[in-house]
């Protein structure tokens, strides 16, 4: 580019008219040639007119200001060429970086990944086997030195074996939640209803020993992974369950209303509820709105609203401490 | 190094803990005195191919089962598998994949590089001393070996 401009200063001085508008066009042309194709082949075009524009208007020396017309084209067009030149190559350069930066982050979170996924296997192989060494060991003791041990000793040793038994299922429930995120969905069209019975038969026994009363609704069907969304049932309803326990006339409800072009199920009980106050908390994993009188780690939830999230659906709950819970979620009509 | 006495379980195992209730559940079906244990892939190998430390051995007393953990330092336990499923002295060893993993991705590779079977090692030491018991009798009792 200063090339061209300095060449173009010397030729102010040496009258070689419209010929002399070339060399410097050409120059920055060939110095942009590398950078984009096509705007060069427009700026040519356009460089081109306006050299054989001065050209007609003074062919070779002739009066004064034909003279003057003709260098004043021929500096517009390297003028042009040059700022032109200088944009298409600023923007060049930052979409060069743009697009360095977005390789960069596309490999940065590649790794991430990588690097969670080995976490995960490390956790599930890792954490367990010192795990089974006490839970392990802490029983040989118990069974080949029982006598040395009195009957506290005894309740201490119940207490560390009731807690790796605890730490066994929080990797195990960790494992499932980062299975279900790296998992592919294959998509079918699933009978909500039948889904529903089918989840509902394998709860049975719970739901009859606890007294508790399920009534399956007219069901819209939808698409969805069908393994997926068994699991998002099967999680509403043990929990609903499980939160009418010692409840009289406990009730559990499955139904569904459409809402524009998605279907919004609901899974209804009469049971113990929770304060709206923490409901934000309700769907993190390892929350847990409840004490030890209810069971669990607290990822049944986590999980169901990540494959509710994966079907690109929305989950959310509404209750009241003691009157029972709602919780629903959307899916694809 | 060995005597006549034909070895029944080679268990190839790094972490001593494992390796002893591994043992002590064994031991209750008097199954403990027939097992060898070696703590990586490469002994493994080593010990089954009658090489390094083991070139003594004769390679012809093979196993009856092999007793193989995934993770292992040195040669992983995929490829301790790999290697013994792909040499003719050595592929018709049943070998049974007892590990921590539940990685179905684990499960899976194993399968396809010639697993005869594939064990999750339960925490829970009552379910654990039961899983190695029964897998033991299973191999040595009830399984008709190869060879």
């Amino acid at each position: 580019m200063a090339l061209a401009c300095a060449f173009f200063f010397v030729d102010a001085y040496i009258p070689l008219g419209v010929a002399g508008g070339v060399p410097y066009v050409a120059v920055i042309l060939i110095s942009l040639w590398s950078a984009n194709r096509r705007s060069v082949v427009y700026i040519a075009i356009f460089c081109s007119i306006l050299t054989i524009t001065g050209y007609y208007i003074s062919p070779e020396g002739g009066e004064l200001w034909k003279v003057l017309a003709n260098r004043f084209l021929a500096l517009f067009a390297i003028w042009v060429t040059a700022i032109l030149g200088l944009l298409i190559k600023r923007a060049e350069l930052r979409i060069r970086r743009l697009n360095e930066d977005l390789r960069k982050h596309a490999a940065e979170l590649e790794a991430a990944n990588r690097e969670l996924e080995s976490f995960s296997y490390s956790v599930s192989h890792d954490l367990r086997t010192p795990l089974r060494a006490i839970d392990g060991f802490s029983r040989i003791l118990l069974d080949e030195h029982s006598e040395k041990f009195d009957d506290e000793a005894k309740r201490l040793f119940d207490i560390v074996r009731t807690n790796t038994r605890k730490m066994d299922q929080l990797i195990s429930d960790v494992l499932a939640f980062s299975r279900m995120g790296r998992k592919e969905m294959s998509t079918s069209k699933i009978d909500m209803g039948e889904l529903a019975n089918e989840v509902l038969g394998e709860l049975k026994n719970e739901a009859d020993k606890r007294n508790v009363e399920v009534d399956i609704k007219e069901l819209p069907p939808t698409t969805g992974d069908r393994a997926m969304l068994h699991l998002v049932i099967a999680n509403l309803l043990s929990n609903a369950i499980k939160f009418t326990v010692g409840i009289n006339n406990a009730r559990v409800e499955i139904g569904a209303e459409a809402e524009g072009s998605d279907n919004v199920y609901y899974v209804k009980d009469n049971g113990t509820g929770f304060d709206m106050a923490y409901s934000h908390k309700l769907f993190d994993v390892f929350q847990r709105l409840h004490g030890e009188e209810f069971e669990g780690t607290g990822i049944g939830l986590a999980i169901v609203q990540r494959i509710i999230l994966k079907h690109g659906g929305r989950v959310w709950a509404e209750a009241k401490t003691g009157e029972g819970a709602i919780f629903y979620f959307t899916l694809p009509a | 190094m060995e005597t006549n006495d034909r070895l029944e379980i080679l268990l190839v195992e790094d972490n001593t803990s494992d390796a002893e209730l591994c043992l002590r559940a064994l031991k209750k079906q008097n199954l403990a005195n027939k097992l060898f244990w070696v703590k990586d892939g490469a002994e493994a190998l080593d010990y089954i191919f009658a090489t390094g430390t083991y070139a003594e051995r004769n390679i012809e007393h093979t196993p009856s089962v092999i007793l193989l953990d995934l993770k292992l330092p040195k040669v992983s336990g995929l490829e301790v598998l790999k290697r013994l499923k792909s040499d003719e002295r050595t592929q018709l060893i049943p070998i049974v994949m007892l590990t921590s993993s539940t990685e179905e991705a684990d499960r899976l590779e194993s399968y396809k590089l010639g697993a005869n079977s594939f064990i999750s090692k339960p925490v829970q030491f009552e379910e654990f001393a039961k899983v190695v018991a029964d897998m033991g009798m299973y191999w040595l009792m009830i399984n008709k070996p190869p060879s």
